[in-house]
């Protein structure tokens, strides 16, 4: 997914999934969210290197 | 005639001793006058920062006052002389207490509501899910939940006691946020900040 932020925020909350092959949007919702349907949440925080949710490994 | 010699040197010596205590009286009562002004000036904000310290000064000046009341008055006047500079280090230790203070402050004020708010996402994300993710048991979701009631409680009572003047309250109330935070970042399985650490 995206390229990891500088290290500027100490506060930042954000969590990093390094993707591997075989990896879907629903799959990492199903791991940090326990439900595959979440998947749209990942997608639109991700919207700057994913256009398309089913199209992950573009981004890669 | 050597016996008149004498009582009248002692005589001389005591009025010596009478009249040299006697000039030391109203240096002491003014030195003493100044150095309870002074710390009447500095006493508001540094029994906020500092009362310890504050007390400390409060009982230097009450010895100041015990020697001048039973007529010392040059003990009175030594301690009194003493007082300034221990209210200017009082006022010093204030400011510098009230710097980190503020300081902080404005580093918790700034980073926890946003970490207060991505906890708050990700319990009403799970709530909303089928199942819990498979690094979460109930009873890790639960203390979650109870966290986050007391975050957001305890937040709201931080920001309260900023707005009521009282930093010091704030802060140590945010510094309670920060560990409960970092507590249930762990139970949900999030990674925790350094601002956190």
């Amino acid at each position: 997914m995206a390229d990891e932020p500088k290290p500027a925020d100490a506060f930042d909350t954000t969590q990093w999934h390094d993707v591997v092959p075989g990896d879907t949007l629903s799959k990492i919702a199903e791991k940090y969210y326990g439900d595959p349907a979440l998947y749209p949440q990942i997608f639109e925080a991700n919207r700057d290197v994913l256009e398309n949710p089913n199209l992950m490994e573009d981004a890669c | 005639m050597l016996k008149r010699l004498a009582f009248v040197a002692v005589v001389v010596m005591v009025s010596f001793m009478a009249v040299a205590c006697a000039t030391q009286k109203a240096p002491a009562e003014a030195a003493i006058t100044a150095a309870e002004t002074a710390l009447n000036a500095a006493k508001g904000e540094a029994v906020k920062f500092v009362p310890d310290q504050v007390k400390g000064v409060e009982d230097a000046l009450a010895a100041a006052k015990d020697s001048f009341a039973k007529g010392d008055y040059q003990a009175a006047l030594t301690a009194a002389q003493a007082l300034p500079a221990q209210v200017s280090a009082l006022t010093a230790a204030a400011t510098a207490k009230k710097d980190e203070l503020t300081k902080s402050w404005t580093s918790l004020s700034e980073g926890l509501p946003k970490v207060v708010e991505a906890i708050q996402n990700r319990v009403n994300m799970l709530a909303k899910a089928k199942k819990l993710p498979a690094t979460i048991d109930k009873a890790k979701f639960a203390s979650a939940q109870d966290g986050l009631k007391t975050i957001t409680q305890t937040w709201a009572e931080a920001t309260t006691a900023f707005g009521a003047g009282n930093l010091q309250d704030a802060v140590a109330k945010a510094e309670i946020v920060k560990t409960r935070a970092a507590e249930v970042l762990g139970f949900l399985g999030m990674p925790v900040p350094a601002g956190l650490q």
